[in-house]
């Protein structure tokens, strides 16, 4: 009776455990605290989350195989030193000590306050297996800008 | 002396196989289905495959030939054939017939990629359990250069319908299930003339079964596989005195392989059919539904990029026979709403209806003369900005004739042409002429030329998706091909050289925003397509079909070549039935862009399926448990750019039939 419902359950196993072998991936933000990233994205799996400095997704189970890991990257540093350029930001300047010196008069058509999230993926390429388990950290020197970014129109 | 003395045996065994392989199957061959001079041809396995495959008794009669003997002076002995009318009308076009037990049986996923599995000059993408719609989708049949995405250059013919969208002018690939289906028959080179816009590659003519003896059969398939897959289809067949009736439901149920490929499939289709000596009433209705996602490039996933599509096919097929005339009336509308993730609405419909006259004049003369006429329209709309889309639809009406010749014995001759007028493009004259002679018994040589047109779609024309031109001007092609082969009783052999040239080819560049679609210049395809089968070498059958063709510059899922191969073996042992197959797919040369540009790996993937039947004859009861491995190997390959396919993944399933 024992053996009828091991071999019951190794079939059952057999037959629904092709994804439950897949890899589990985790990606962790490693760039620097200024920079947020946003829907990384690796083998089928994407993390519709925004990840800070330090901060680490779920882990998903995603596709074996190789593939860059990709995401959109916000640097706040940059966007900041963008506005205060471009007097959007009362109160913040360019530097200390000048207090009083007013911004330059930039044509309003030409300023940006949206703050803009580019598509990156790292230069390394990592590869998964079934059952694996991979933790991969974005660091600044190890990303590029992605350009396979698929366009928004379809149907 | 050594080496001369085995030269010689070895050429004897060669010889005595040779002979054995070309000689008549022996008493386990099933008798082919009879025929009028020179019917049921096509390249390779057609008509075989009906025959190693019988229906057991599903096909119903729909219509009876009458010879007579043509001798003057001897008594007139009236021969009447009951039987269905072969699903070809043009027996010098290059086909490959398919029987519905066939694609049943098959373990690849969805019915068109079976169908591929037939053909190597069929080329059908995949991504996964289903096909889906919109971008991401798969599914796109090529067939000889010509199809894909948009996948509006193929026609799908259903009993006689045509099958597409209105507003994108495609089948939906998902929407073809195998439980109805009697036979199937792909036309190579198109045949616009008796089929009209869109059959400019090819034509896939469906035909559904009807039961042929009184009384009812029911046959439940239930399935159960990888990433949490369900599947259940039930269908039913019936004859009770004039009336006959077929009903299916099938439901798909999966979770995918990835993020994004989970969807369910829904069908119901029912038909009833009043059937009299002389004519004939069925109506037919078949509802899809479909709910699915791009899950997006693997790189990019979408899997929130979500499609509900309900579809819905009618027609009314009315025929009469007299004693030298068939005549056909099918009015018929395909209706359906589509929604997408991003507010995207449309509604279409294509409506219409032809009359077809099958007249046989003489022995040696039949002559076909019918009149076709069709009014697609759509509405598209964003429900999140509730911004319209202009578009327009039009309407076409033609008059077509075709001329079947059996000048001599062994050689039949069709012409035909196709007078098409289109509310927006005017007229065109289409036109295709055949030969094929028929050597000696089993050996033939054919050849045959046809002019192909198709008009642009509502979206090619009106919709922005990724953008439109309505300065469009219709595609032509001009299809030859010419080859022969070799049918004995275990030994099959066919090639077919063909040359496909099109005019104004409709093709997208770039993406958005800065895409355009444009007619582009003359382009010609040369190709070459061949098959070898050997069937039943004792309980094993094999079959294998090659092609290969000079794509050109237009490489954008169009392969160079592709080879498909079937190792089937089978044994009965009284009621019970152990078989099996191995069957494989190679494909060559896809890229994902034109100027052979963004080339993806060729494709390989093989799967295998074994199963049991168990014969209950005393209770009428039939069980056929069954097990796919599909890509055993656990081959990492995609049709489709960054589109991964499944691994190695299982279907158990048990088909019941009473």
């Amino acid at each position: 009776m024992l053996r009828r419902k091991l071999i019951w359950m190794f079939i059952l196993i057999v037959i629904v455990g092709c994804d439950l072998a897949y890899p589990e991936v985790a990606v962790v933000n490693k760039t620097n605290k200024y920079i947020l990233l946003k829907n990384v994205s690796f083998k089928g799996c994407i993390w519709n989350t925004v990840l800070a400095y330090g901060e680490a997704t779920s882990p998903q189970q995603c596709l074996p195989g190789e593939d860059k890991v990709h995401f959109q990257k916000f640097d706040a540093e940059e966007y900041c030193q963008e506005q205060v350029k471009d007097g959007t930001i009362n109160g913040l300047c360019q530097c200390e000590g000048s207090e009083g010196i007013t911004a330059p008069v930039i044509d309003a058509g030409l300023i940006n306050v949206n703050p803009t999230w580019f598509n990156y993926q790292t230069i390394s390429i990592k590869h998964v297996g079934y059952g694996d388990f991979k933790v991969y950290e974005i660091t600044l020197d190890d990303i590029e800008q992605d350009f396979s970014t698929p366009g928004p129109y379809g149907h | 002396m050594g080496i001369k003395r085995s030269g010689w045996i070895i050429a004897g065994i060669a010889l005595g196989l040779l002979i054995w392989i070309s000689g008549p199957a022996g008493a386990e061959e099933v008798p082919a289905p009879a025929v009028p001079p020179a019917e049921g041809q096509g390249s390779g396995f057609a008509g075989v495959k009906s025959a190693e495959y019988p229906e057991g008794g599903t096909a119903a009669p729909t219509g009876k030939i009458i010879e007579k003997n043509p001798d003057v002076g001897e008594p007139s002995i009236e021969v009447e054939i009951l039987g269905r009318k072969p699903i070809s009308k043009d027996k010098t076009e290059d086909s490959t017939q398919v029987s519905g037990q066939k694609l049943r049986d098959s373990p690849r996923p969805s019915t068109l990629e079976a169908l591929s599995q037939e053909a190597a000059d069929v080329y059908v993408s995949g991504r996964g359990a289903m096909h889906g719609v919109s971008s991401g989708a798969s599914g796109g049949i090529h067939i000889r250069g010509f199809g894909g995405s948009p996948n509006s250059q193929v026609l799908m013919v259903e009993d006689g319908v045509p099958d597409y969208q209105g507003i994108f002018g495609h089948p939906i690939p998902d929407a073809y299930v195998p439980f109805l289906i009697d036979e199937v028959l792909v036309i190579k080179g198109g045949d616009s003339v008796l089929y009209g816009t869109n059959a400019m590659g090819g034509a896939i003519l469906i035909r559904n079964r009807w039961r042929e003896r009184e009384g009812y059969e029911f046959l439940d398939d239930s399935a159960f596989g990888s990433y949490s897959t369900l599947r259940e289809s039930l269908s039913m067949l019936g004859r009770s005195g004039p009336w006959d009736t077929a009903a299916a439901f099938t439901a798909l149920s999966t979770q995918g392989h990835r993020k994004g490929m989970d969807g369910d499939e829904t069908i119901g289709e029912a038909a009833v059919q009043y059937r009299r000596p002389d004519y004939l009433l069925a109506i037919r209705d078949k509802l899809v539904h479909l709910d699915g996602a791009d899950p997006g490039p693997a790189t990019h996933p979408t899997p929130d990029h979500r499609f509900d599509v309900w579809r819905n096919n009618a027609s009314i097929n009315i025929t009469k026979d007299t004693e030298s005339v068939h005549l056909t009336a099918i009015p018929y509308i395909n209706f359906g709403v589509h929604r997408l993730y991003d507010g995207f609405y449309s509604r279409d419909y294509v409506g219409g209806g032809k009359a077809e006259a099958d007249w046989k004049i003489r022995r040696s003369v039949e002559a076909l003369i019918g009149l076709a006429t069709e009014q697609v329209e759509g509405k598209v709309k964003n429900r999140i900005s509730d911004e319209k889309s202009p578009v327009k639809g039009s309407n076409n009406t033609s008059l077509y004739h075709q001329l079947s010749l059996w000048p001599v014995g062994p050689i039949t001759l069709v012409l035909g042409a196709r007078e098409f007028w289109s509310s927006k493009y005017g007229f065109a004259f289409l036109y295709k002429a055949g030969g094929r002679w028929e050597i000696t018994d089993g050996l033939f040589l054919r050849a045959r030329v046809a002019r192909n047109f198709r008009q642009p779609t509502i979206r090619e024309l009106y919709l922005p998706f990724p953008t439109a031109n309505p300065a469009l001007k219709p595609e032509f092609s001009r299809n030859w091909d010419f080859g022969g082969g070799w049918e004995s009783g275990r030994l099959e052999i066919s090639c077919m050289g063909y040359v496909s040239e099109a005019d104004n080819l409709i093709k997208y560049f770039g993406v958005w925003p800065s895409a355009e679609v444009v007619n582009i210049d003359h382009i010609t395809i040369p190709g070459v397509e061949a098959s070898v089968g050997l069937k039943r070498l004792g309980p094993v059958s094999l079959f294998i079909t090659g092609d290969w063709q000079d794509i050109g510059r237009y490489t954008r899922q169009n392969p160079d070549g592709k080879l498909d191969f079937t190792l089937e073996a089978g044994k009965d042992f009284s009621e019970h039935f152990l078989g099996g197959s191995l069957s494989g797919e190679w494909v060559h040369g896809l890229y994902m862009a034109d100027y052979s540009r963004q080339p993806i790996n060729d494709v390989f993937t093989m799967d295998l399926a074994f199963r049991y039947r168990y014969d209950l004859r005393e209770r009428g009861l039939t069980l056929e448990p069954y097990l796919f491995l599909r890509n055993f190997l656990d081959r990492k390959y995609a049709y489709i750019k960054d589109y991964p396919m499944p691994g190695f993944n299982i279907l158990i399933g048990l088909k019941m039939e009473i």
